[in-house]
């Protein structure tokens, strides 16, 4: 009978190893950062020569950033042909930096929030259409069509 | 040595029984369980040797596709990339490794039609130098004989198997070795070449095999956690602890983007879709490669790193290094869309068994302290191939005409210290627990009815 007890025993110690898997909050054991998060506001739709405001909220630790070390807004037409200043972005409290900014021409542009907090640094960068695409610019988003479109298909 | 000469003679003429029946036991599970694993310890030794030279080999190999002559500029990373999609417009870019010095070229791993390849680019000039299909990588081919035998998981599990079983062989080796009478060092610590072919042959296996007992335990003990079964088990289970590796390191997932899905561009031709409203692809993009490999200098990343290129919309770039020596191990993730750091893990930053773990790799792969690392590690190997082939000869020139050879088979349940031995390491290296079952079962299923089967195994 002692020969069903040794198997029973390695059975579930095999088990129990096999059931075992890495917990969801490991990384909690460990050194954590404690990055900056952003979400960025702009209207919907962007008409030319309108002022409008861009707004980046920030977060870091789960709570609304103040007082950041710096928040800096710039930006650029893809094209090349404009290009604004980096410009510090006004806080208006609960975590909320913004900026006014009217673009005189049409077409693809960017905006790339530097912002830095805490040992936190990001620069996200948000793509963005000022009323209607041209031709050219329709093109190359087609051009990149043809590229992406063959890597996508070995995803799977 | 009477008694050992007396065990040699029981086998070859008439079984006597023996009042040492322990050592019989153990005699006969060292007897097998050499038999069985020693081709595959030589085979690991055999492609350990080699590996432990793969920087060296490699760097001899394809001193064509590594070495660049340094100019004033480089090229940025984007255009490095750009020469690639040109040449593999199809591909599918998975990895970027700028080179860890100035006469490195960079390299971009791409996978297209199920081949992974590696670009091998000239940072200075942004044209490639060459590539390589991971299939054709000789250094690899050892690499997966040495892990898995080119057998995928059922290779792994033999090759963990085959290195549970090594521990087993070596605490019963020790065993069988122990000095019963104290008549000096001759036949224990060094071998006595003048007493005869039989003592001679007796003596190139325990002797050495002594020496390099404590060698081999290391190799083992420090293989096992990359292995495939025991090892991720192990690595989880100190992970969980937090005295391990951080997640996602070995075991565990990388940490998410930290931006909403809602916030993120489209890319309209990957829906396959022009008509995809032109709002959509509003939103954020992913950071360029530049400004990752500006993240990894800034942060000061071990050079050598590797930079993984996020496959899916809520990834992260992963950077990842482990250079020879433990202490500049380096892996981090970095946010796609904001570029911020989401985990920093360095040496300092493992668990205490996680530290003592990479050092055991490092000193496994024989990169920690060089050259004087590599020539130990294969003294070892070479030992363990001559150890491996003198039991194997040791055991044919005894062996009877008819029959294995093996000690008699006592009923193992008698010999309680033995019992529990089994049974500690069976809860330690569940695979070697369950390869006992099985040859328990074999035993008791099969050998034991079949007379001539029985005989002839000695069982």
């Amino acid at each position: 009978m002692r020969k069903v007890n040794v198997l029973l025993l390695i059975l579930t110690s095999t088990l129990l190893l096999c059931a075992c898997s890495v917990r969801s909050d490991a990384s909690e054991l460990y050194k954590q950062e404690t990055p900056l998060k952003v979400e960025i506001n702009m209207p919907e739709s962007i008409d030319a020569d309108r002022e409008i405001t861009v707004q980046a909220i920030l977060t870091q630790e789960g709570k609304k950033l103040e007082r950041a070390n710096f928040v800096h807004f710039e930006f650029w037409k893809k094209d090349g042909s404009v290009r604004y200043p980096m410009k510090e972005a006004q806080e208006v409290g609960e975590g909320v930096y913004q900026i006014a900014v009217n673009f005189k021409s049409e077409g693809l542009y960017y905006l790339e929030v530097h912002a830095g907090n805490n040992r936190s640094l990001i620069n996200p960068r948000q793509q963005f259409i000022v009323g209607d695409l041209s031709e050219i610019e329709l093109d190359a988003l087609k051009q990149g069509t043809k590229k992406d479109e063959g890597m996508h298909n070995h995803h799977h | 040595m009477k008694k050992e000469m007396k065990n040699v003679s029981s086998v070859q003429g008439s079984i006597k029984p023996g009042n040492n029946s322990a050592y019989k036991t153990i005699w006969r599970w060292h007897f097998y369980a050499g038999i069985i694993f020693a081709p595959i310890l030589v085979l690991l030794a055999v492609t350990g040797s080699i590996y432990l030279f793969k920087a060296e080999i490699e760097e001899f190999m394809y001193k064509d596709y590594y070495e660049v002559v340094p100019q004033a500029v480089k090229v940025s990373v984007s255009e490095q990339l750009e020469e690639v999609k040109k040449l593999h417009p199809d591909a599918l870019i998975t990895k970027y490794r700028p080179g860890e010095n100035e006469e490195r070229s960079s390299e971009v791993t791409l996978i297209e039609n199920y081949e992974i390849l590696t670009i091998f680019l000239d940072p200075y000039t942004g044209e490639s130098m060459g590539e390589l299909n991971s299939d054709d990588r000789v250094m690899d081919k050892i690499e997966e004989i040495h892990g898995e035998l080119m057998a995928g998981t059922l290779g792994d599990r033999i090759v963990e198997l085959a290195a549970c079983w090594a521990i087993v062989l070596i605490v019963t080796g020790v065993y069988l070795w122990l000095p019963r009478k104290k008549k000096g060092f001759s036949g224990i610590l060094f071998p006595r070449l003048t007493k005869g072919r039989t003592i001679l042959r007796r003596d190139l296996h325990v002797v050495p095999a002594f020496w390099v007992a404590g060698g081999l335990l290391f190799l083992v003990l420090t293989g096992l956690p990359w292995s495939g079964f025991w090892g991720t088990n192990f690595q989880t289970l100190i992970t969980n602890s937090g005295e391990g590796y951080p997640p996602s390191i070995w075991v565990g997932d990388s940490p998410n983007s930290t931006v909403q899905t809602k916030d993120i561009a489209e890319v309209p031709w990957a829906a396959e879709n022009l008509d995809v409203p032109l709002s959509d692809i509003q939103g954020l993009v992913p950071l360029s490669l530049d400004k990752v490999v500006g993240i990894a200098e800034q942060e000061g990343i071990y050079p050598g790193y590797t930079v993984y290129i996020p496959q899916e919309k809520v990834g992260v770039y992963t950077l990842s290094v482990f250079p020879p020596k433990a202490q500049d191990e380096a892996t981090m993730h970095i946010d796609q869309y904001t570029g911020a750091v989401l985990a920093d893990y360095r040496y300092d930053n493992y668990g205490i068994i996680g530290k003592v773990v990479a050092w055991g790799i490092t000193l496994h792969k024989g990169t920690q302290f060089g050259l004087p690392n590599q020539l130990l590690s294969l003294i070892i190997c070479l030992s363990v191939i001559f150890v491996a082939i003198s039991g194997i000869y040791l055991w044919w020139k005894r062996k009877p005409q008819k029959g294995m050879g093996a000690p008699v088979a006592p009923a193992l349940f008698k010999k309680k210290p033995f019992l529990f031995l089994i049974i500690g390491l069976g809860i330690l290296f569940p695979l070697v627990g369950l390869s006992i079952l099985l040859v328990w079962l074999m035993d008791w299923v099969i050998i034991q009815r079949i007379p001539a089967l029985k005989k002839w195994l000695n069982a």
